[in-house]
């Protein structure tokens, strides 16, 4: 379906989203242990994971300030509010004044400049070491994908995913030029990054030496630490629904009420399972880039990137 | 096929060229830039397959096959025994940063477009990307040559140059004469096995990296 989407729709996928996040990381954390040839954790232990913190109490350390028990909420609000951007089960328009890309872009900066924020708050020295590390990151990766984003607005003449999904059409992978090629070259490049996965970053460990974002969740505890976690969940499966809004069709063009819904909630899940299945087995082939090798690494995404906006443009 | 298509295709092989240009630039291990280097090749021969199709010249398919068996296997098969003889896994040593070439190569991409739009009549005779791309690899394969230090990784932008202007002129003129196109590739032949010759010859009597070349004594 390629109509307009209302808001019931809009907020079922938005739900449908931070309900599958958790699965996502519990399918690529089983791959991880399957291809260790370990038995590994069932794919629902996230969720476990989440619900145990939700029942335990709090320990702050006494120099945060008011704002260290705002951070987890704020930031779990952002992620979940960028995930109403995403068009997940059918592609079109909104039928109501929603943000485009940027938004969503805009709305998962902000929560990485929360969860840097909460870190300095709680005065902790990794809680800082993360913090400034991700902050190095950021304005690496954010700008790329930012350029990827317009490579393909460029073509669809509009910003909004939801239209530049349907613009892509069924045909797609027929449909690929050029700059499509280099511009999901730059994505897969900046995925691991995103997503917060080896060769950036390491989501398994607690050594001070390789963590950023875990760095950051330190100070973090009981339902703060539960809300962290879902963002990150949550940041994950949004950013997987960004590329393959971008470049996979979304949802079936020729079906329609709820057996199209059902097709498109499945194909989305294919997508996911496709881009996650990606990003175990890189997970698992790489080691993690030193720190200061991490620009290099994406600064091929950064020259994809640029040289898919110049074969759209020039 | 229609010259659409055909157009496509080329226009996609083309970003594809560009990628695994990417790829030798940022290469941390000279048997990752080899690897790169075979497979666009690949993707030239593939390109020489598809203009054959299109526009039912024979000679095309001489060269998509010779330049598969020559450049996407036996060059690349050549260089991977190179490096095994001289024992060296990360012998791509940069003269400058990789940082500072991957914004040099941004340069020269944007520079190629910008060149080839000015072109003008000539460029309005040429459709697609084929021009601009074909233009940017054969001038990254140079800034490969230009800035690394050891001769394996000079050799491998060599070949990059040579596939850049190899696409170029299959892609403009769709199809040059067979009697050329046999000559540019026994040309690269020759210089791979000239150099690989010497890498091995001056690696055994002196032990010294180009770079240490760079000066004449007395």
């Amino acid at each position: 379906m390629t109509g307009e989407r209302p808001l019931a729709l809009v907020l079922f996928e938005m739900i449908l989203l931070v309900l599958l996040g958790p699965l996502v990381t519990g399918v690529i954390q089983k791959l991880k242990a399957l291809l260790q040839c370990r038995q590994g954790a069932g794919i629902l232990q996230p969720y476990h994971d989440i619900i145990k913190l939700f029942r335990k109490g709090t320990v702050q350390a006494d120099t945060t300030s008011g704002f260290f028990q705002l951070v987890p909420v704020l930031v779990l609000a952002a992620t979940v509010a960028a995930g109403a951007l995403v068009p997940v089960v059918r592609a079109g328009p909104p039928a109501f004044p929603l943000g485009d890309a940027l938004m969503l872009l805009g709305l998962l900066a902000l929560a990485r400049f929360l969860t840097a924020v909460g870190a300095l708050d709680a005065g902790g020295a990794f809680g800082g070491m993360g913090a400034s590390r991700e902050m190095t990151i950021a304005p690496l990766v954010e700008p790329v994908l930012m350029m990827v984003v317009f490579s393909t607005a460029v073509a669809a003449g509009t910003t909004e995913l939801g239209t530049l999904a349907a613009h892509r059409g069924a045909s797609w992978i027929l449909a690929w030029r050029g700059a499509d090629f280099l511009g999901f070259a730059a994505m897969l490049v900046l995925l691991p990054a995103e997503t917060g996965r080896i060769p950036v970053d390491n989501p398994d460990t607690h050594l001070e030496l390789t963590m950023l974002h875990e760095g950051m969740l330190l100070e973090h505890s009981g339902p703060g630490l539960a809300c962290m976690m879902l963002a990150s969940h949550t940041r994950q499966i949004v950013t997987l629904g960004l590329v393959s809004a971008l470049f996979f069709p979304v949802g079936l063009a020729d079906v329609a009420g709820v057996v199209g819904l059902l097709l498109g909630a499945g194909g989305f899940a294919a997508k996911i399972l496709v881009l996650a299945t990606c990003l175990a087995l890189v997970e698992s082939s790489y080691a993690k880039l030193r720190f200061f090798r991490v620009p290099q690494y994406l600064g091929i995404g950064f020259v994809c990137a640029l040289m898919a906006l110049a074969l759209r443009i020039l | 096929m229609s010259s659409e298509t055909v157009q496509t295709i080329i226009d996609d092989l083309g970003a594809l060229l560009l990628f695994t240009m990417i790829l030798i630039i940022a290469a941390r291990q000279i048997s990752h830039a080899i690897h790169s280097v075979a497979a666009q090749s690949l993707l030239i021969a593939i390109a020489g397959a598809v203009l054959a199709t299109a526009t039912g010249n024979t000679d095309l398919w001489v060269i998509a096959g010779v330049t598969l068996s020559i450049k996407a296997i036996v060059l690349p098969w050549v260089l991977h025994w190179v490096v095994r003889q001289l024992n060296v896994r990360r012998e791509v040593e940069p003269v400058i940063p990789f940082s500072a070439t991957l914004a040099l190569a941004v340069a020269v991409v944007v520079m190629s477009f910008h060149l080839s739009a000015s072109l003008g009549s000539v460029r309005q005779a040429i459709t697609g990307n084929a021009l601009p791309v074909g233009i940017s690899i054969t001038l990254l394969g140079v800034l490969v040559m230009a800035t690394r230090k050891t001769a394996l990784t000079q050799m491998v932008g060599l070949f990059a140059s040579e596939n850049g202007i190899f696409f170029t002129a299959m892609a403009v003129t769709k199809g040059m004469p067979l009697i050329i196109e046999i000559g540019v590739i026994l040309d690269v032949i020759l210089a791979a096995l000239v150099m690989t010759i010497l890498v091995l010859r001056v690696r055994s009597t002196v032990d010294a990296d180009i770079a240490d070349l760079d000066r004449l004594r007395g």
